[in-house]
């Protein structure tokens, strides 16, 4: 069994890792979602996996703190925004999706580049942890900054999120308290974004921040 | 740093200002002294920023270690900014950036191990707040602008700080490590300050602007001595480079005696007449003969004329060029060739000058009812100004002897160097003088004839005024730009281009205001940026430094 261990979580790291990218290059919303929704499972799945290879109960309640909260709260509110706004066909055009995949591609390669070398004396299970993790996190700042509707702006803040907790779950001697504090946190977040989305959509009937944009214009 | 300790530990709890004397910090606060008393008899003794100003300098010269050296050097600074600000015209932001460059640049310097960085620094730091081109086109703005006093204390003591420190680093600190290049650059430097501070002393028609572009042209000639001195000490010639630095240093004991006191002429004139323009003096030795004289004395010294304080410097300093155009390769022969032109052109430019200031400001008529209606100066400015003037006398006199106190500073700054008997003696030539006149004064009293005849006096040119206008017609006789535009065609728009602006403008301070404006539109840019582009900023700023991490740790 313990010959599965590592790769087991490399595997799990490599299907985080592509949900993100496929995040990356789906505009759909709805897509979004569920493809969000795979990657809490994933991360559900791998803390479990750590739990058992590290034997720290700690981890095993982060998993069912992830599964609870990432898998199924947030992925249902989420829905529901987008059932209620009515935004089930919006698609996004901000930026190719060619080019935001190649961005990827690049954000991907500049992780692995910064991590391998950096922490060579490191144990190797954490070092291509935290080259995956980087890059979902990084990969989840890019969704941020070339979507221009804030649903999805929103998911790729979660994305980022997921990869977070990914690197510290992978990190032994990690405290439960800062996870914890992580996921209330994205709750929090959540519920605010939540809050703020339904004022953009009663001012300008959408959730295109351009909106915002042009009343910020305005302002100066 | 010092040889000779006899150093005070005052101040700073834990550190303490270490003071400490030597020759060179007595010659230059033997320069300092007089001026600081004749300024201190007009009204800026009144003023805190004036003290304060006078106890940075004084404590920049007597500093022992780097950091009272720096302290006083910034007291200086924000002391004389604050004065500049007081002033009737308002440089004090250019003058401010200047003394933060070179604060900026002396900070790191003064505790960098000796070398060509450290020296560099200096050159930059030392050379900014001492007007040496290309850095000083702030300086013919900024030193007019506060009160006389201020101005001449600025102008006569202020910039020889910075040559202090120059000198202290460039010899003494870091001469270990010393460069023939070192000299080469601050010859170059010097020899652009002096054409530049001539040519525009010769065209500017403010009275301040125009002492202040010679004090480019005199801290240039001071440049240029030192940096033969450094240059020839580095290439081991030790007796031309003690003849340099006898000019260097005589030139400037002469220009901290001369310099004050022209300002503080300029300073009465314009509280006689509300102007220092040119164009609008004239006449002036009539209302006020005692100011004249002594403006008269100074301009004397300003312009190097033989018998005055000014000549002594530019004979040595000359004798130093011609004497290293006769060594080394052809390339240094050249320049040191090009180098003496560049001397002549302007000892004759400022003669030129010290002629326009006297010949317009002070004689003919008056151009204005102002300066028609000038009184005499206050007493205590005509007596700070003849201080200054009457130790002009021993300098102009007696420059050998002068020249035998500098012995101790040459030792110090050149160990093995000898110094050679100056081949100029003025105060023989006077008494020869003296004596022909006087023999041709008394030949004539003797033997000339007794007989009278009328004649109309010969009135500078001009004919007598119209019975309509008590002064003459002004327009009749030529102004300070008129004087002006004959060297303005024929040398002015040769070196300073066809709108004769200085190149330091130009090529300086114009590209950093272009600068200024380029880095406030990209900071409005960023500014205007929308929520998105600035979560774009703050991601690539991190994806570069994670790049810049992995590439650091990768190599």
């Amino acid at each position: 069994m313990s010959n599965f261990i590592y790769p087991l979580a490399h595997l799990l790291g490599g299907l985080i890792l592509i949900c993100a990218f496929a995040l990356l290059s789906q505009r759909r919303l709805a897509a979004m979602i569920t493809l969000y929704q795979f990657e809490a499972m994933i991360l559900t799945a791998a803390a479990f996996w750590q739990g058992y290879a590290q034997h720290e109960l700690a981890l095993y309640l982060t998993g069912i703190i992830t599964l609870v909260i990432k898998a199924i709260a947030l992925p249902i509110g989420l829905r529901r925004i987008v059932k209620n706004f009515n935004i089930v066909r919006a698609v996004e055009t901000a930026m190719p999706v060619g080019l935001s995949m190649i961005l990827g591609v690049g954000l991907i390669g500049v992780a692995v580049w910064v991590v391998l070398p950096t922490t060579m004396s490191a144990v190797t299970l954490t070092r291509e942890d935290l080259a995956i993790s980087l890059s979902v996190v990084l990969l989840g700042l890019l969704v941020m900054t070339t979507r221009r509707n804030a649903l999805s702006q929103v998911v790729g803040f979660l994305s980022t999120e997921n990869g977070l907790v990914l690197a510290a779950i992978g990190m032994p001697g990690m405290p439960f308290v800062a996870e914890l504090s992580v996921a209330l946190l994205v709750l929090m977040a959540f519920l605010v974004v939540g809050v703020f989305l339904f004022r953009i959509r009663e001012h300008f009937d959408n959730l295109d921040i351009a909106g915002i944009e042009s009343i910020e214009k305005q302002g100066r | 740093m010092v040889n000779q300790y006899l150093a005070l530990s005052i101040g700073l709890p834990g550190h303490g200002l270490h003071l400490a004397y030597d020759p060179l910090a007595l010659l230059f606060l033997a320069i300092l002294t007089p001026q600081i008393i004749a300024t201190a008899l007009g009204p800026d003794r009144k003023s805190v920023a004036y003290w304060l100003f006078v106890a940075g300098m004084v404590l920049a010269v007597l500093a022992a270690e780097a950091f009272t050296l720096l302290l006083g050097f910034e007291l200086m600074s924000a002391a004389s900014w604050l004065l500049v600000l007081r002033g009737d015209r308002k440089p004090g932001t250019l003058y401010a950036g200047v003394a933060m460059f070179s604060g900026a640049c002396l900070l790191p310097a003064l505790f960098l191990p000796p070398g060509g960085i450290a020296f560099t620094l200096i050159l930059l730091g030392a050379g900014a707040k001492a007007g040496l081109a290309p850095l000083h086109a702030w300086l013919p703005r900024a030193h007019p602008a506060p009160s006389a006093g201020v101005s001449a204390l600025m102008s006569g003591g202020m910039v020889k700080v910075a040559l202090y420190i120059l000198i202290r680093y460039g010899f003494i600190v870091l001469g270990g490590a010393a460069q023939p290049w070192w000299g080469t650059a601050l010859i170059i430097a010097g020899s652009a300050s002096v054409l530049i501070g001539s040519l525009r002393a010769m065209l500017e028609v403010e009275l301040k602007t125009i002492l202040a572009c010679s004090t480019v042209e005199h801290v240039g000639l001071i440049a240029v001595g030192l940096g033969i001195a450094l240059r020839a000490k580095a290439l081991g010639d030790p007796s031309l480079a003690a003849l340099a630095l006898q000019g260097a240093l005589l030139c400037a004991i002469a220009h901290g005696l001369f310099k004050p006191l022209l300002f503080l002429g300029a300073g009465a004139v314009k509280h006689a007449t509300s102007t220092t323009s040119l164009d609008w003096l004239g006449g002036l030795i009539r209302g006020m003969p005692r100011l004249g004289g002594l403006m008269l004395a100074g301009c004397f010294g300003m312009a190097a004329l033989p018998l005055g304080p000014g000549f002594a410097p530019e004979f040595l300093l000359l004798h130093a060029v011609i004497n290293a155009a006769d060594t080394g390769e052809i390339i240094s022969r050249i320049g040191f060739t090009a180098l003496l032109a560049i001397l002549g052109l302007s000892a004759a430019l400022a003669l030129g000058a010290a002629v326009r200031i006297i010949g317009i400001g002070f004689l003919g008529r008056p151009r204005s009812l102002r300066a028609a209606a000038a009184e005499e100066a206050d007493k205590p400015v005509l007596l700070g100004m003849g201080l200054l003037a009457l130790l002009c006398l021993p300098v102009a006199l007696f420059p050998g002897l002068i020249l035998l106190f500098l012995n101790p500073v040459i030792n110090q700054l050149i160990p093995d160097a000898e110094q050679l008997p100056l081949g100029y003696a003025p105060a023989p030539l006077a008494f020869l003088l003296l004596l022909s006149a006087g023999a041709a004064y008394a030949v004539l009293k003797r033997f000339g004839t007794k007989a009278e005849r009328e004649v109309h006096a010969f009135n500078g040119g001009f004919g007598k005024p119209p019975a309509w206008l008590p002064f003459g017609d002004p327009i009749t006789q030529a102004t300070g730009t008129g004087f002006a535009e004959p060297i303005k065609r024929a040398l002015g728009v040769a070196i300073l281009g066809p709108k004769t602006i200085d190149p330091g403008e130009l090529y300086v301070l114009d590209p950093l205001r272009r600068l200024n404006v380029r880095f406030t539109r990209a900071a409005e840019r960023v500014r205007r940026a929308t929520i998105r582009q600035r979560l774009a900023f703050v991601f690539m700023a991190l994806v570069l430094f994670l790049a810049a991490l992995g590439f650091v740790q990768g190599t």
